[in-house]
């Protein structure tokens, strides 16, 4: 079997947004979900700004799967698959009895989860915890909260390659369906800010202290986010079948690694995974009309994807532009969240901006980062990058489906 | 459903890192002869409370005494189990990885939750510190979960795909699968795939609870198990004779009626997926002759899971309970029942050709099979 496949629904639960709308109208209107920390207490800090989710509402978006019984990044990836589902419009108990099943990107798991169980430790001890709350650490339950959320009994896999986790899971999704293994998957990521992340990145140097502006030349770091980002997909013959909407078509992917260094980004592995992927979706570098950029907003990072960008695309390359100027760094959801963001758009017609933009960086002269405003555009394909610690490169193209 | 023929891959080396034994020839040597790895852990963590004396661990283990002292002081003992793991089975499989192969070379490294210790530490520091920040920005890669499979393809300079699952107990049949769609695909054309967990404080702690919960009373374990992983018909045409071809690899999920059980009887799911394996492995299940079983004492879940092996390859095969050798180390437990498969195979002829099957299951209700056919192997330098 060599199935086309397409994504007919999206479930972003985010710091700017939940569900399709919302979603689309904050990325149009180039709205920031940065605000002040409260999911844990900042003190001590000097930066403390997040992007967090600051009205999720599990109970409110869950039907099955009981809330107390998962940790936050679990609920996260369970709620977007339930919305994604929704915004699909296939019939839930369908879905359930057919081979289905999900794949989940992420950096830290439920580690926000232990950290409390941590600090819970430091006048208690670790014998003196909540027992069940121990249990709620493996990683494995993000997709497998996404599974009896939806009553899905096929693969539940959650894949924990850090930042491009999430192009990871769409990626091994769309294998799942392409090769007929599953009919129906859901795949993305889903990420919770935490202190040890939020202490470990400061202590790298790479946390802005109130804006991410990538790209920018006075550009400072990363403002830490969460959310869950998670994809419907399905063959296009099902599609099809049931005359559902088609937000784009997943046309291949790339994964290398740098095997170099385990936090500084590689231009040559990146140049090499971007040529991958092309290969891989069966398309030229010009064909790319929109690329939506890792851009973490560290100087390390837009610098090194630029450039790379810049040699891939021999000079000519398409509008770049980074979410992550609104959302912060979802971790392991920021591909999902790219990914969403990019076949909305791709839908819609527009590309999302890169907010908080003043100047382009100049040693990065050949880029268009769509500049603080979404731009009305028809985009045929895009690519969207996906990088991340131990040099895990991830690249996913899509084609508008018309 | 799925229908799709199986792709069939072959594993060409392997390597395990135990608490009886470092290496194939000797955790094959120490395994087939019985041997437990339950060791005296009182002085393996300063002022750090274990639930119990003992544990299925490496006390004396150093990354050091394998790798060199360069570049292995900061490394977090999950890495560094991988790594060893990693090296061993790439020697094992004489794959010398050079410019002409890098990039076609990767790995697929399961994991439960990372290194829980460097995790669990680094969030430790956020409230001990003077300050929140301050902590060490050099063992940062290590409280991140990708960190086992980044370092060891620095190590190796593998540049294909790098993947870590964080599967748990099923994260190694997650790998093979992993492994059949990648190799399948031709997006890479070798991987080293395996898992690796870490005995710790909070492992410890995690075990004793659910032990007490599930009325079980095996010892946390620790370890690492990686396997060299090629397409089974390339190794064929290449008349290279494999240790092992993977027939098929079934997981799923048991979703149980109600979420309010906690200790849903996933027996009939796992029974299908066996069921389904050896279905697409084309094995009748009178062909079975061993099954390495997830079973650690806990009686339920050890009830279900007799139950689906009994219930689809009935009782007459070999069933080895590699849990009780090695203790409970979540995701290295599937890697090391594979392992033990592998040993089985490794010393001597005898069982060539015979089919196994393996069994795994988590907590949160994923189960999996795999079936496979094992021979003693290419004769080796060792030999």
């Amino acid at each position: 079997m060599n199935r086309r496949v397409v994504i007919t629904g999206v479930g972003p639960v985010s710091s700017i947004g939940t569900g399709a709308d919302a979603f689309t109208e904050s990325l149009k209107a180039g709205r920031s979900g940065i605000s002040p920390i409260t999911g844990f207490d900042p003190t001590g800090f000097p930066h403390i700004h997040a992007g967090e989710v600051d009205d999720f509402d599990p109970k409110g978006l869950l039907e099955r799967i009981s809330p107390q019984d998962w940790g936050r990044t679990s609920l996260f990836a369970a709620s977007a698959s339930r919305l994604a589902v929704t915004d699909a419009g296939i019939d839930p108990t369908e879905l359930s009895r057919s081979a289905a099943g999900s794949c989940m990107g992420t950096t830290g798991g439920e580690s926000q989860v232990l950290e409390a169980l941590t600090e819970h430790a430091l006048t208690v001890g670790f014998e003196g915890v909540d027992r069940d709350r121990m249990g709620q650490i493996p990683s494995s339950r993000l997709a497998v909260a996404a599974n009896r959320e939806l009553g899905l009994t096929g693969e539940a896999l959650t894949l924990s390659t850090a930042c491009s986790a999430s192009n990871y899971a769409i990626g091994h999704a769309y294998d799942q369906i392409h090769t007929g293994e599953q009919d129906y998957m859901l795949a993305g990521g889903a990420d919770s800010v935490n202190r040890w992340s939020h202490a470990g990145f400061y202590r790298l140097g790479a946390v802005a202290e109130r804006d991410c502006r990538p790209f920018d030349k006075d550009r400072t770091g990363i403002i830490t986010g969460e959310g869950g980002a998670v994809v419907f997909l399905e063959s296009l013959e099902s599609a099809l079948g049931r005359g559902a909407r088609i937000y784009a078509e997943v046309l291949g992917y790339g994964l290398n690694c740098d095997a170099d260094h385990m936090t500084a980004p590689n231009k040559d592995s990146i140049v090499q995974c971007t040529r991958i992927a092309h290969g891989n979706a069966g398309i030229d570098q010009s064909d790319v009309d929109y690329i939506c950029a890792h851009g973490t907003g560290t100087p390390a990072n837009d610098l090194t994807e630029a450039t790379a960008m810049t040699e891939a695309f021999d000079a000519n390359t398409p509008p770049i532009s980074s979410v992550k100027s609104m959302l912060g760094h979802t971790m392991g959801a920021a591909s999902g969240f790219s990914a969403i963001a990019t076949v909305l758009g791709m839908h819609r017609s527009f590309l999302p901006p890169t907010i908080n933009f003043a100047m382009l960086d100049p040693d990065i002269p050949h880029i268009d980062p769509v500049p603080n405003r979404a731009r009305e555009q028809t985009v045929n394909i895009a690519q969207v990058n996906g990088f991340a610690f131990g040099g895990n490169n991830a690249i996913t193209i899509f084609g508008r489906y018309a | 459903m799925s229908t799709q023929a199986q792709q069939t891959l072959a594993i060409t080396g392997w390597s395990a890192v135990s608490p009886i034994g470092i290496g194939p020839d000797t955790f094959t040597e120490s395994f087939n002869t019985g041997a437990r790895g339950n060791t005296d852990v009182t002085e393996m963590f300063d002022d750090e409370p274990l639930p119990r004396s003992d544990a299925f661990a490496m006390p004396d283990f150093k990354a050091k005494d394998h790798l060199g002292r360069k570049g292995t002081s900061f490394l977090d003992r999950s890495t560094a189990l991988a790594m060893v793991a990693c090296g061993g089975a790439l020697a094992d499989a004489e794959l010398v990885i050079d410019e002409d192969n890098a990039e076609r070379v990767g790995v697929a490294l399961g994991t439960t939750a990372g290194s829980v210790k460097s995790t669990s530490d680094y969030g430790r520091a956020t409230f001990v510190e003077d300050k929140p920040y301050l902590v060490n920005p050099l063992i940062f890669p290590n409280a991140v979960m990708n960190c086992a499979a980044g370092q060891s393809a620095i190590r190796y300079r593998l540049k294909g795909v790098n993947a870590t699952l964080a599967g748990g107990p099923a994260a190694m049949l997650s790998g093979l699968r992993y492994a059949r769609t990648q190799i399948g695909l031709d997006r890479v054309e070798t991987l080293v795939v395996g898992a690796t967990e870490e005995f710790g404080p909070q492992t410890a702690w995690a075990n004793e609870f659910a032990m007490r919960a599930g009325g079980g009373e095996l010892s946390a374990g620790e370890g690492a198990a990686m396997f060299v992983v090629e397409d089974a018909a390339r190794v064929r045409d290449q008349g290279r004779v494999p240790d092992a071809e993977v027939l098929a690899v079934e997981v799923a999920t048991h979703v149980p009626d109600t979420e309010s059980d906690l200790s849903p009887d996933f027996s009939a799911s796992l029974a299908r997926c066996i069921d389904r394996a050896l279905t697409r492995a084309g094995i009748t299940p009178d062909e079975v002759s061993t099954v390495a079983s997830a079973e650690n004492t806990m009686p339920a879940t050890d009830r279900y899971e007799d139950s689906a092996i009994t219930s689809t390859v009935g009782t007459a095969a070999h069933r080895i309970r590699v849990k009780q050798q090695l203790g409970e180390a979540m995701s290295a437990s599937g890697a090391l029942q594979l392992a033990a498969l592998l040993a089985g195979h490794r010393s001597g002829e005898s069982r060539d050709g015979e089919v196994s099957l393996l069994t795994a299951h988590t907590p949160d209700g994923v189960v999996g099979a795999a079936v496979l056919r094992g021979w003693r192997g290419r004769a080796r330098a060792s030999e």
